[in-house]
């Protein structure tokens, strides 16, 4: 057993030496590519040695179980695939106008509606499940449905939104934490791009589940869509749930209010409900990562709003955005804009408050109120930086 | 009176005992050497041969039924009441379902009251929570119940409840269980949800694609025994472990789902319902749209209740059954 998972850590360790092994001019890729691929055969050659040895001196014991081989295949392919995943998406921004690769994306969409992934995402979505064995978490995730839409939000990701990410490293790569974050854009796309930066960019790759609001599940394919790919029901059981087994979660405390507000408000941040997230961060003991999502703002501008007619639909209001009633179903499709998601320092209520300060409500608004004045902050930083809407 | 002189032992009386629950729980109590005095109320006879239990026909909803089952449990020396007397498929008589639910736990509460009997267990549902958009993902057995906005059998079963947690305040001494069963799944059992899943097609919402919790009728009928033999005050739901997905259970059951677009479906079903071609009114079918799933941790962490089946298992070994039904390989 030792042996193994000694052959293990060595695998790791010649595994983390294939990024550096990138050189930092990105010009000759064939270069690369051939670097990767001999180093690719020392490993296996390697792989092939160690195992030998293990092998012949397991001969006298039988009873080991067999290394999990599959998973290091994957371990490897993922490696791999975030780097050039990486230097694409570098190399689009170097060499292509933003424009373009909204172009090329939508190239690639065309490409993947026609292909068989989109009709069998569809099917799934009509018709339910196809899968026999595919199993789901207890909050509905199911991962197999996630590896089939993945493409469509790595396309949002990558090419429609061009989300870059700052400050990934405050991001805990196990145990509980609460991303606390603004909350725009009329449908709850920035949870999924949080969570899309987190999977994609992040070296832990962990799931992050996000709370959303009741209304989401009185739509019909909308609730179903975002309880398949990892949303929760916001309300405290769910998120105390969430946190005691020790998952990433994502709130947007300002809830409707901010999602649905006017575009002259626009990244101002509303009030952060009663504070029931910090009240959730000192029962849990889970740190605060505050986060500003800047471009969802822009995706559906809502001009207009009318809570009233809304009401029969069990929705809280119905948006007029430059596209919406205009262009029918089309006006869903959200615009273009370049996000930037910015991941602050995380607070630790920890030592200094402890479970017993969520009655306090006195205290709770106070520390909310601060967490919401750091965020504010950081958009406010962010925003000044930022030249264009739709090129960042 | 010579009766009166050998059952001075603790009896336990089962009410409803014509229905699935209070039927296999009896058949169950029949075959346990530990009960001797057991007496079945019902207006129907259990549909089995009875060999220790003394059957009393009995109807809740008639006029003075709370001092009738006074003189009973008198007579008998009741200890024990099993309430099981509740309609599980909606019927369309609700004036009828109101007598029997509300007024019928009225008058079996007064009796209980009487004879200050020492433990009462009433059947419930996890229906009672209701299915709405609002609703966290596990319901906990303290989540106010809220199934009775639509639908005026599920407020009857809500009044019935409340009763039983009125009881529980003014006689302390008696220990009160509820147990909030999920959807009932399993060889034998025959209820409008049993009657959803027999068809060969079945129409859903469409967009919508709720999470569901089964269990197997063993492990309920186990939770009440468990609630028999211990003391266990309070309320709990009996549910599965495990959660399928509406399409997937559709899928396993091999069913053919057509999803129709729910504001649609609503007066359809509720004409259908009216002409009695299908078992259930339009209001259940918010439970085909939302979530209504119950917590279990409670009765696994005082009862020790642990299902012997999961979600998955339950529904397979109903449509097991239901597959070998159709090639008349098991007995209807």
């Amino acid at each position: 057993m030792t042996k193994e998972t000694g052959t293990l850590h060595y695998l790791n360790k010649g595994e983390t030496e294939t990024p550096p092994v990138t050189p930092p001019t990105p010009s000759p890729y064939d270069e690369l590519i051939g670097q990767v691929k001999n180093r690719l055969d020392q490993i296996e050659k390697e792989f092939r040695d160690k195992f030998k040895r293990l092998e012949s001196q397991e001969k006298v014991k039988k009873t080991s179980p067999p290394l999990d081989i599959s998973s290091l295949v994957q371990l490897l392919e993922e490696r791999i695939q975030k780097v050039t995943d990486e230097i694409v998406s570098k190399n689009f921004q170097k060499n292509k106008g933003q424009m373009k690769i909204v172009f090329d994306g939508l190239q690639k969409m065309r490409q993947l509606i026609n292909g068989t992934e989109f009709k069998s995402f569809l099917s799934s979505l009509w018709f339910g499940r196809k899968e026999e064995n595919g199993e789901i978490d207890p909050f509905g995730m199911d991962p197999a449905f996630i590896k089939r839409v993945k493409p469509f939000f790595d396309f949002l990701y990558y090419n429609y939104w061009r989300v870059s990410v700052e400050g990934l490293p405050h991001i805990p790569s196990e145990g509980r934490g609460l991303i606390v974050a603004n909350h725009s854009g009329t449908l709850p796309y920035d949870g999924a791009m949080i969570g899309a930066a987190i999977v994609n960019d992040h070296h832990s790759r962990r799931d992050v589940r996000f709370l959303v609001e009741d209304f989401v599940y009185h739509f019909p394919f909308l609730g179903t869509l975002m309880y398949r790919i990892g949303g929760v029901r916001a309300c405290p059981e769910n998120a105390e749930r969430l946190l005691a087994k020790n998952h990433l979660v994502t709130v947007f405390p300002e809830g409707v209010k901010g999602i649905g507000k006017h575009y002259k408000n626009r990244y101002r941040l509303q009030r952060f409900g009663r504070g029931g997230f910090v009240k959730l961060a000192l029962k849990t003991n889970a740190p605060i990562i505050p986060t500003a999502v800047i471009g969802a703002e822009e995706i559906h501008p809502i001009l207009l709003k009318s809570t009233l007619l809304a009401r029969p639909f069990g929705i809280p209001y119905i948006p007029v955005t430059p596209t919406l009633p205009l262009l029918g179903i089309f006006g869903f499709i959200p615009l273009p804009s370049k996000w930037t998601i910015i991941f602050g320092e995380p607070i630790h209520f920890g030592p200094t408050y402890g479970p017993k300060d969520a009655e306090d409500q006195l205290l709770v608004n106070r520390l909310s109120e601060t967490v919401r004045g750091k965020i504010q902050e950081m958009i406010v930083e962010a925003l000044r930086n930022r030249r264009s809407v739709w090129f960042g | 009176m010579p009766k009166k002189k050998t059952s001075r032992k603790k009896t336990i009386a089962l009410t409803g005992t014509a229905g699935f629950v209070g039927s296999s729980l009896l058949r169950e109590i029949e075959n346990d050497p530990q009960y001797e005095n057991v007496i079945a109320l019902d207006y129907r006879k259990p549909p089995f041969e009875l060999r220790k239990t003394k059957f009393y026909r009995f109807d809740l909803t008639e006029t003075l039924a709370d001092s009738k089952l006074l003189e009973i449990f008198e007579k008998e020396n009741v200890d024990t009441v099993v309430h099981t007397a509740f309609p599980v498929s909606p019927p369309h008589d609700l004036g009828w379902a109101h007598e029997i639910v509300s007024i019928g736990t009225m008058y079996l509460l007064d009796a209980c009251a009487a004879k200050k009997v020492g433990k009462l267990i009433m059947a419930s549902t996890t229906e009672v929570y209701g299915a709405h958009a609002s609703n966290p993902n596990f319901l906990s057995e303290d989540h106010p119940t809220r199934g009775g906005f639509k639908s005026r059998f599920l407020r009857d079963k809500i009044d019935a409840e409340n009763q039983f947690l009125r009881f529980t305040k003014k006689h302390p001494h008696t220990v009160v269980t509820l147990l909030r069963p999920c959807t009932i799944l399993g060889p034998h059992v025959r209820n409008y949800k049993t009657n959803f899943l027999q068809r060969p097609i079945l129409f859903t919402a469409m967009g919508y694609d709720p999470l569901f919790q089964f269990i197997h009728e063993e492990d309920v009928i186990r939770a009440f025994k468990m609630a028999i033999e211990k003391d266990y005050p309070g309320i709990f739901n009996i549910v599965g472990d495990g959660l399928l997905p509406l399409s997937k259970a559709l899928h396993l059951a091999g069913k053919i789902s057509v999803p129709v677009p729910a504001p649609v479906l609503y007066p359809v079903i509720q004409t259908l319902w009216y002409l009695n071609i299908i078992s259930a009114p339009s209001s259940r079918l918010d439970f085909l749209k939302y979530l209504s799933v119950a917590d279990g941790e409670k009765a696994k962490k005082i009862m020790g209740f642990v299902p012997r089946y999961s979600t998955k298992e339950a529904l397979l070994s109903f449509i097991g059954a239901q597959r070998l039904r159709e090639a008349h390989l098991l007995e209807a």
